[in-house]
């Protein structure tokens, strides 16, 4: 077969339903290959289907000449929603993700500043984070729709923190992590919010006055706390993240449903405080 | 032959002569013929040119399928469609050029997401020597610009 003697039309047609990498990477077998691969009709296709939304919702505008420009920029992290929530396409796949900044997030007393307070850290994206003083409960809930993600696509929510130095109470037991899609609880599961240190001594003294309460407060959560397999785990940025669950994106029509990610340490009682909350992140899970 | 023609039938005529005797239902599933049917400009025989008898058939099997399965499976659909489009590379550019220009969406979309399916993940190389009958001198010397130009945006 000719590809070169198929009409333009054609080209297009065939290429928008390959990926944007063999898109640009295929542009080279012939003009007709490169034209095509240059057209905002491809590129419409490799868009989220709602990029004009996207787009008219930015803080900074973006300057672009055509689709393919776009979806590049779009790939970098950009800032939409007045800088409360972050945004990117995954290079390769066009998948969308989200970072809801903690403002975006709805943290239990966090308009307290006996609680929490407000602070603003060079290395977040967002403007401000969250920084717990002290506080015996923690309750943190972030919500998304499902038609702001890509269809057909397994999501993960990941709660992106950082332990400060003057952290405690954090892995005394574990919190409860949870994802709701509609009603549905589709994931639920315990996690310590820093790795609890290997200091023999720290176990010991625990062992020896608080044993029995550590294993009441545990039998009170999911699975008795045992299956903590959870773990804060470093990212490249600096920061860690605690992965809050999954749940898949169906294609189609479907309904529009609210996910509701949440993390809660409400039944330990004991104080905690050096918790640093840059927001949750929804990216595609591979 | 008009005359005893059924109602709601119509008579294609491909480039080399032959006639198929369709259900309009089914010839309006391509654009083209649609329009000239809704002007009016159409008589009974509508001549297919630049399409043979054998590329004219299997276009009109396609649509009839489509046409009857309506109500049918999805799934059902599907099957057919990729075995309908599991074709030799001289087929299927015939049969892409046909759909393209009688305008019947659902058989272009099926044929570009096979011939798609065939250059996923494949190199600029195996596609021009697959699909282009290029040879191995003409690759040597292609213009290796292309490939930093292709490369910019995936580094």
């Amino acid at each position: 077969m000719n590809f070169t003697m198929l009409p333009h039309d054609c080209v297009s047609t065939i290429l928008s339903f390959t990926s944007p990498l063999d898109a640009c990477g295929l542009s080279p077998v012939s003009t007709s290959f490169q034209s095509a691969a240059d057209s905002d009709d491809v590129w419409e296709r490799f868009l989220p289907s709602d990029y004009r939304d996207i787009v008219s919702r930015l803080v900074t505008p973006l300057k672009f000449s055509s689709k393919k420009d776009l979806y590049f920029l779009l790939c970098n992290l950009i800032l939409i929603d007045g800088g409360n929530k972050s945004f990117t396409l995954e290079k390769l796949s066009g998948k969308k993700s989200y970072m809801l900044s903690a403002r975006e997030l709805s943290i239990k007393w966090s308009n307290e500043p006996m609680y929490w307070i407000w602070e603003s850290v060079p290395d977040s994206r967002f403007s401000e984070v969250a920084v717990l003083r002290t506080g015996w409960r923690l309750e943190i809930h972030g919500r998304i729709e499902t038609r702001m993600l890509s269809p057909n696509t397994s999501y993960g929510a990941y709660l992106i923190v950082k332990i400060s130095e003057n952290a405690h109470g954090l892995d005394s037991i574990p919190s409860e992590i949870s994802v709701k899609v509609g009603n549905n609880v589709v994931s639920s599961n315990t996690t310590y919010l820093r790795c609890p240190k290997d200091d023999k001594k720290k176990r010991q003294m625990q062992s020896l006055f608080y044993a029995n309460r550590t294993q009441m407060l545990r039998s009170r959560l999911v699975n008795n706390g045992e299956d903590t397999r959870v773990l804060p785990s470093e990212r490249e940025d600096g920061w860690m993240e605690i992965e809050l669950g999954e749940f898949f994106i169906n294609g189609g029509d479907d309904a529009n449903e609210e996910v509701e990610m949440s993390l809660m340490e409400v039944k330990g009682y004991q104080l905690k405080g050096g918790l640093i909350i840059q927001g949750i992140e929804v990216r595609p899970k591979h | 032959m008009s005359s005893s023609l059924e109602k709601n039938m119509l008579i294609l005529r491909s480039s080399d002569g032959e006639e198929f005797i369709v259900p309009e239902v089914v010839a309006v599933m391509s654009k083209a013929i649609k329009n000239m049917v809704e002007d009016e400009c159409a008589s009974n025989t509508i001549p297919v040119p630049n399409v043979d008898a054998n590329i004219l058939a299997m276009v009109i099997e396609f649509c009839k399928k489509h046409d009857e399965s309506e109500a049918e499976a999805a799934s059902d659909l599907k099957t057919f469609d990729s075995e309908f489009v599991n074709r030799g590379q001289e087929a299927l550019y015939d049969l892409i050029t046909a759909a393209n220009f009688r305008d019947v969406k659902e058989l272009l979309d099926a044929l570009c997401q096979n011939v798609a399916e065939m250059i996923k993940g494949k190199s600029v190389h195996h596609i021009r020597i697959q699909f282009l009958g290029y040879q191995l001198f003409e690759i040597l010397t292609s213009n290796f610009i292309w490939n930093i130009w292709c490369d910019r945006d995936f580094d």
